[in-house]
């Protein structure tokens, strides 16, 4: 049982809501969760996948203006089925959404990102993985207004940090989504928090075995892969909680990762012994 | 051709030497020390090997600038096509990352390694940024020695990313000069550009003649090996000299003999 504590605001003021959760939820499979991938495209026909993408659809450009399209491309890059694959084995009865934005061509990085996250907020998927980001500054403040449309939506945005020495964008929008990094730690349910950093959450991300092109298997190295395996925790919270806020899914990941630092502690001082 | 005529066409075939000479010595310089930097950052990284990937065109098709290693020259100039492969991913989304068994399927890098006869066994790639705007691709590939290769480590990705820095302002500043050599050939060779008809002329002639291309072939590399240190230009003389005297030696003994 871990104890969630956090505020909201109402017509009374702040209060605060705290709230348990039970430890069940680790035993749950994301069943009935929707995750939408934003990225490369998903393979459906990989092992893993089969019968797991309930829809894909890619951007095209007409007009100056980003449209989406049913795609039957699946995925030419392997990065979506990778981060699918990756939430598939943490919640395997989670069901996908493919929004393709990239590896078509022709599109800026920035312009066909913000238009697939726009589509997916406009959808209301309860769970969005973003394992993208740009440094161009023209993309801050749009982006920011995305972001925020999409946390008054309830939608949970799940970004990836990037590991470079200038800061990303929506990764540093701290206040309305969910940051993630990578760290060497294998277990997907051992995640841990950076308190007051700016990239917050730290899940596994190094050698990460997944799924790739033509149903085959890869060990993949980056920040890209650790944002889902937060987006799969937070698929088994969703199954078990199905109507936490964006933010009580926030508190519920730091209170769980509080436990797990605390845990490591408790083991280093042992270790000291 | 009258002497007026013959000094009109002497400084217009000037200007255009001129203009080859500024393209070749803007970019020259730059595509030399992009490649210093990968030969010592991948030292650094006890990588094998190390390319540099540069947008082509607005489609998001990349092509190899710059390589160090085994197949170097196979891979200079040879395009990726937009989303394909790691680089064109990197490319096109930002994100850093490397695999530690690209080797074990055909889909990956297949292609390029099929044309360059190379296996690619692990790879690290890292995006280029220029004033937050992505200008290609930073790769290191495989390991010094034999397989099998220690997977890049999450302390060796973020080297990368500051390696990419440097290559990055070395990349932008190509770039700027390409531009440059571009707007000096427009304006050389452009629909506004001032008529060089005995120019053109000129090397057409010259172009359609075996022997002056012969004679071009050579000079092209004299030039490459002019390019290099003190010591191959000083062979090179050497060489060349000895060959000229053996040459004259050659039809005075040649004369006696027959």
């Amino acid at each position: 049982m871990t104890s969630v504590t956090g505020y909201e605001t109402g017509k009374f003021g702040t209060i605060s809501t705290y709230f348990q959760i039970d430890d069940g939820w680790k035993l749950r499979t994301g069943k009935g969760v929707g995750v939408a991938i934003i990225d490369s495209g998903i393979d459906p026909e990989h092992p893993d996948l089969q019968g797991k993408v309930l829809e894909s659809v890619e951007a095209r450009s007409e007009n100056k203006r980003v449209l989406f399209v049913p795609s039957e491309t699946g995925d030419s890059a392997g990065h979506g089925t990778a981060c699918a694959g990756i939430i598939s084995r943490i919640a395997p009865d989670a069901q996908f959404y493919s929004i393709r934005v990239l590896g078509a061509g022709g599109l800026g990085d920035g312009h066909s990102f913000l238009a697939g996250l726009e589509y997916a907020i406009k959808k209301r998927y309860r769970l969005i993985n973003l394992s993208l980001g740009t440094t161009k500054p023209q993309f801050f403040a749009p982006l920011h207004d995305l972001l925020d449309r999409a946390y008054q939506a309830g939608c949970i945005v799940v970004a990836a940090a990037n590991n470079l020495p200038q800061p990303s964008f929506p990764s540093v929008f701290s206040s309305s989504l969910i940051s993630v990094s990578k760290s060497t730690e294998t277990d997907p349910f051992h995640f841990g928090f950076r308190f007051g950093e700016v990239i917050e959450l730290t899940a596994p991300g190094v050698n990460v075995r997944t799924a790739w092109l033509g149903g085959g298997y890869k060990s993949l190295t980056g920040n890209s892969f650790a944002c889902p395996h937060i987006v799969g925790i937070i698929a088994l919270l969703l199954e078990t909680y199905p109507n936490l806020t964006p933010f009580q899914v926030k508190s519920a990941l730091y209170a769980l990762a509080k436990e797990n630092v605390d845990e490591d502690i408790l083991k280093d001082g042992e270790g000291e012994k | 051709m009258s002497e007026t005529a013959e000094n009109n066409f002497e400084q217009k075939f000037r200007n255009l030497i001129e203009t080859i000479d500024v393209a070749n010595a803007l970019t020259e310089p730059l595509t030399a020390s992009i490649e210093n930097l990968l030969k010592v950052t991948a030292s650094e990284m006890n990588s094998e090997e190390a390319s540099v990937l540069i947008r082509e065109g607005d489609e998001g098709d990349l092509r190899f600038l710059s390589a160090i290693g085994k197949v170097a020259d196979r891979l200079i100039n040879l395009r990726v096509p937009a989303g394909k492969g790691i680089a064109g991913f990197v490319f096109s989304s930002g994100q850093p990352m490397a695999v530690a068994d690209a080797g074990e399927e055909e889909t990956f890098y297949a292609e390029v390694d099929k044309q360059t006869g190379y296996s690619t066994q692990m790879i690290l790639a890292t995006p280029l940024r220029h004033n937050g705007e992505i200008i290609g691709v930073l790769e290191y590939i495989n390991r010094v020695g034999e397989p099998p290769y220690e997977p890049f480590t999450p302390r060796e990705m973020d080297k990368a990313a500051l390696f990419a820095e440097a290559v990055a302002s070395l990349v932008n500043a190509y770039e700027s000069a390409k531009l440059f050599c571009e707007l000096g050939n427009k304006m050389m060779w452009g629909e506004n550009a001032p008529k060089f008809t005995e120019v053109r002329q000129w090397l057409r002639e010259l172009r359609s003649a075996a022997e002056h291309k012969e004679m071009l072939d050579l000079a092209i590399l004299v030039r490459e090996l002019a390019s290099r240190s003190d010591a191959e230009r000083l062979m090179c003389r050497e060489i060349l000299e000895a060959i000229i005297k053996c040459s004259d030696s050659k039809s005075e003994t040649s004369f006696l003999n027959f």
